[in-house]
C-alpha cells in the first residue's frame, strides 16, 4: 500500500513539474509533453494498484515479511556507506576505504578483530593498487595526499 | 565481402593480443561474478564499466560481452555444488545438478554444463553472424513509428514475463522512462528536472541506478540475515570424478541441441530470455524423456538442457542489442549503456560503420567461449573455493567495490548518492516485491522512446494514426496489447471452466 502511494506521489508531482516545462502541441511537442504523459499514466497505474489492493483487502500477502531480519543493521549499512561518501573528499579513497571496510564488518561481528584490521588494511591498499595504480583512475587523495 | 569473409576479419581484430586479455579477462571475471550468489551479470557488467573507461570500443565490449557470458557460464558451478543458483538463470539446473554432485557426480555436470555451454554458444554465434546482416537490412526500413512500437512491445512483454505483478512492473517501467527524462531533453536541449544541478544535465546515470538497485541492494538483503545464515560454512563436494564419460556425452547431445534451437529462438524476443529458455527446456527435456522419472534425481538431460539453452539465448540477445539497437534484456541494456559511453549507437546502421567492432565481438565470442571451455573443465574446483570467503568479509568488499567502481565512472560525488538512493529504493522494491529490470530498462531506452514518439508526430503532424497505419507498427501494438490483455483472458478462461466445472 505504501509503495502504491508513494509512485502516486511521485507521479503527481512529476505532472507539476512537467507543466511548468513547455508543453508544446502534438506536432512540435515540447520538452514537458512527454514526462507528462508519463506522469499521468504513472498516476493512472497506482491508482488501479490501490483500488485492487483496497479491493483484496489484504496487503500484507504483497509484502515479503521475515521476523528474523536485521532492519538495524541494514540501517547502519547505509549510515556507514552513507558516512564513507562524505568523507570521501576530504580523507581520501584510501582512508575512507579503511574506515568503511572496518566500520561494514564491525557491524557484521567479524571476529576476532585483528582479522577485521588486517583484512580491511589489505583491501583497501589492494583496491588503491588497481583503480589508481593499475587503471589510473582519479580517485579523491584527501587533505593528507595533497 | 559476405558474412564468412567479414567474420574472418573479425578473427583478425579479436586475436590482437589485446583483445585476447581483455576476453580472458572478461571471462574470468564473469565466472566469478557467476559463481558468487546474487552479483549476477548485471552488476558484474555495471561495475566493471568504469574499468575499460582507457580501453578502445571494440575491446571494451569484447570485455564487457565476456563477463556476460562467463557470468552464465560461472552461475551453473553454484547450482550444482551447493544448491544456490549463482545467478536466476542457473535455477532450472539445481533440480538435477545438484543431485548429480550428491551422488559425487559434480565433475561430470559441471564438465556437461560447459561443454553444452560451448556447443550452445558456438552455434549461437552461427546464428547471429548469418541472421544479424539481413535483420539490419530490413531494420532499415524501420522509422520512428516502428522503434516507438517495438520498444513499448518490448516493455510491456518484459514486464508480463519478469515473474510477479503485471501492473507492478508496468509501474517500474513507467518510473523508468520517468527518471529517464531527468537531464537535457534529447530533442530540443533544454534542461528538465536538474534543479540547477550542472552534475544532472548529463541525466541520471545509469550505471548508477544498475548498480543500487542489483548491487547495493544484494549486499543490504544479506546484510539483514541473522548471524547464523551469514556464517554458513558452504560445504563444497568432493570431486569423485571430473569428467563426463561417453555414455554421459551422447545422453546430453540431443538436450544440448535442443536446448539450443529452444534458447536462440527465445533470446531474440523480448524478456529475460535466459530464465524463460532454461525452463522451456527442462520442460521438454522432462516431457520426450524415456524416463521422466529420473528428472530431479540426477538427470543429466536436465543439465545439459538448460545450460545450453541459457547460453543460447544470453548470445542471441546481441541480435536486437546490435541490429536494432533495442536490448530486450537487463545485461543487454547494460550493454546499450557501455557502447553509448564509447562512443558506438548500435542500430541497422552499426554493422557498416563499426564493422571492426561488431565482427570483433562475435569472433570474440567464439574465442571467449573456448577459453571458458577450456578454463571450466579443469580449474572449476579452484574457481569453487571462491565460496569459501566468508560472507561477512564478502559483504563489506562487494560494497566497497561498488562506491569505487562508481566513483570511477564520471568523478561526481553526486552520482554516489544516487547509486545510495537506489541501493535503498532496490532493498524497499525487494520487500514489496517490485522488479528491478523494467525500471532499468526503460530507463535505458526511454530517451530513445521519447525521440522515435516525438518524430513520429512530427511526421503525422500531430495525428496518432501513424502508430496504427503502419503495419509493422501495428503489428507491434496488436501484439502489445494481445500480452497486456493475455492475464485478464485466463483470468476468464479460468472462471469459465470453473463454471463448466460446477455445471456438469
Amino acid at each position: 500500500m505504501t509503495a502504491a502511494v508513494a509512485l502516486f506521489l511521485f507521479g503527481a508531482v512529476t505532472v507539476v513539474l512537467s507543466l511548468q516545462l513547455p508543453i508544446g502541441t502534438l506536432r512540435a511537442a515540447g520538452s514537458g509533453l512527454f514526462p507528462l504523459v508519463l506522469g499521468l499514466l504513472l498516476m493512472g497505474l497506482a491508482a488501479c494498484h490501490l483500488l485492487l489492493l483496497l479491493r483484496a483487502r489484504n496487503t500484507a500477502a504483497d509484502v515479503r515479511t521475515d521476523e528474523r531480519v536485521s532492519y538495524r543493521r541494514v540501517a547502519l549499512f547505509l549510515g556507514a556507506v552513507a558516512a564513507a561518501t562524505a568523507l570521501l573528499a576530504p580523507l581520501g579513497y584510501i582512508l575512507s576505504a579503511f574506515l568503511l571496510l572496518w566500520a561494514l564488518m564491525e557491524i557484521l561481528g567479524v571476529r576476532p578483530r585483528i582479522l577485521l584490521l588486517v583484512v580491511s588494511l589489505l583491501a583497501a591498499g589492494f583496491s588503491h593498487l588497481l583503480f589508481v595504480q593499475w587503471l589510473q583512475i582519479p580517485l579523491p587523495k584527501g587533505w593528507w595526499g595533497q | 565481402m559476405d558474412s564468412l569473409g567479414y567474420l574472418v576479419s573479425g578473427f583478425g581484430v579479436a586475436t590482437t593480443m589485446q583483445n585476447l586479455f581483455y576476453c580472458l579477462a572478461g571471462a574470468v571475471v564473469g565466472t566469478l561474478v557467476g559463481i558468487l550468489p546474487g552479483l549476477g551479470p548485471i552488476a558484474g557488467i555495471a561495475l566493471l564499466i568504469p574499468a575499460t573507461f582507457s580501453l578502445n570500443a571494440t575491446s571494451a565490449i569484447i570485455m564487457l560481452a565476456g563477463i556476460y557470458y562467463g557470468a552464465m557460464y560461472g552461475g551453473s558451478t553454484t547450482s550444482i555444488l551447493i544448491n544456490v543458483p549463482g545467478e536466476t538463470a542457473s535455477v532450472m539446473t539445481c533440480i538435477d545438478g545438484y543431485q548429480m554432485a550428491r551422488k559425487g557426480r559434480a565433475g561430470p555436470a559441471l564438465a556437461i554444463c560447459a561443454i553444452g555451454s560451448f556447443l550452445a554458444g558456438s552455434l549461437a554465434i552461427l546464428g547471429l553472424v548469418f541472421l544479424a546482416p539481413p535483420l539490419a537490412d530490413a531494420a532499415l526500413a524501420f522509422g520512428p513509428p516502428e522503434f516507438f512500437s517495438l520498444m513499448v512491445f518490448g516493455f510491456v512483454v518484459l514486464s508480463n514475463v519478469t515473474g510477479g505483478s503485471l501492473l507492478k512492473s508496468l509501474m517500474m517501467a513507467v518510473l523508468g522512462l520517468i527518471i529517464g527524462t531527468i537531464g537535457l531533453d534529447p530533442v530540443s536541449g533544454n534542461p528538465r528536472f536538474t534543479f540547477g544541478q550542472v552534475s544532472l544535465l548529463g541525466g541520471i546515470e545509469f550505471v548508477a541506478v544498475a548498480i543500487g538497485l542489483f548491487g547495493i541492494a544484494e549486499v543490504l538483503d544479506n546484510a539483514e540475515k541473522p548471524d547464523e545464515v551469514l556464517e554458513q560454512r558452504v560445504l563444497v563436494p568432493r570431486f569423485r570424478e571430473l569428467y563426463p564419460t561417453l555414455r554421459d556425452l551422447k545422453e546430453s547431445l540431443g538436450a544440448s541441441l535442443r536446448g539450443t534451437g529452444l534458447g536462440f529462438g527465445i533470446g531474440l524476443v523480448p524478456g529475460p530470455a535466459p530464465v524463460l529458455a532454461t525452463y522451456a527446456s527442462y520442460m521438454l527435456e522432462k516431457r520426450i524423456a524415456k524416463h521422466p522419472e529420473q528428472f530431479g534425481q540426477g538427470a543429466i538431460q536436465g543439465v545439459a538442457g538448460p545450460e545450453s539453452a541459457n547460453n543460447a539465448a544470453c548470445q542471441s540477445a546481441f541480435i536486437p542489442l546490435f541490429v536494432l539497437g533495442i536490448p530486450f534484456a537487463p545485461p543487454t541494456a547494460i550493454l546499450l549503456g557501455a557502447l553509448l559511453i564509447h562512443g558506438v549507437n548500435p542500430g541497422p546502421n552499426m554493422i557498416a560503420e563499426h564493422p571492426d567492432l561488431f565482427w570483433g565481438v562475435v569472433a570474440s565470442m567464439y574465442i571467449g567461449n573456448t577459453i571458458l571451455l577450456l578454463l571450466n573443465l579443469p580449474f572449476v574446483p579452484l574457481f569453487a573455493n571462491i565460496l569459501r570467503i566468508p560472507k561477512k568479509i564478502l559483504l563489506p568488499l562487494v560494497m566497497l567495490f561498488c562506491l569505487t567502481g562508481m566513483y570511477s565512472v564520471n568523478n561526481f560525488m553526486v552520482d554516489l548518492w544516487i547509486m545510495l538512493g537506489c541501493g535503498a529504493l532496490g532493498y524497499l522494491m525487494r520487500k514489496w516485491a517490485y522488479e528491478g529490470a523494467p525500471l532499468l530498462l526503460a530507463l535505458v531506452l526511454g530517451p530513445r522512446l521519447e525521440v522515435a514518439f516525438r518524430q513520429s508526430l512530427m511526421i503525422s503532424h500531430g495525428g496518432f494514426g501513424i502508430f496504427v497505419e503502419r503495419p509493422v507498427s501495428l503489428v507491434f501494438l496488436l501484439a502489445t496489447g494481445g500480452f497486456l490483455l493475455l492475464p485478464l483472458f485466463r483470468k476468464v478462461a479460468r472462471s469459465l471452466g470453473r463454471r463448466a466445472a460446477t455445471v456438469s
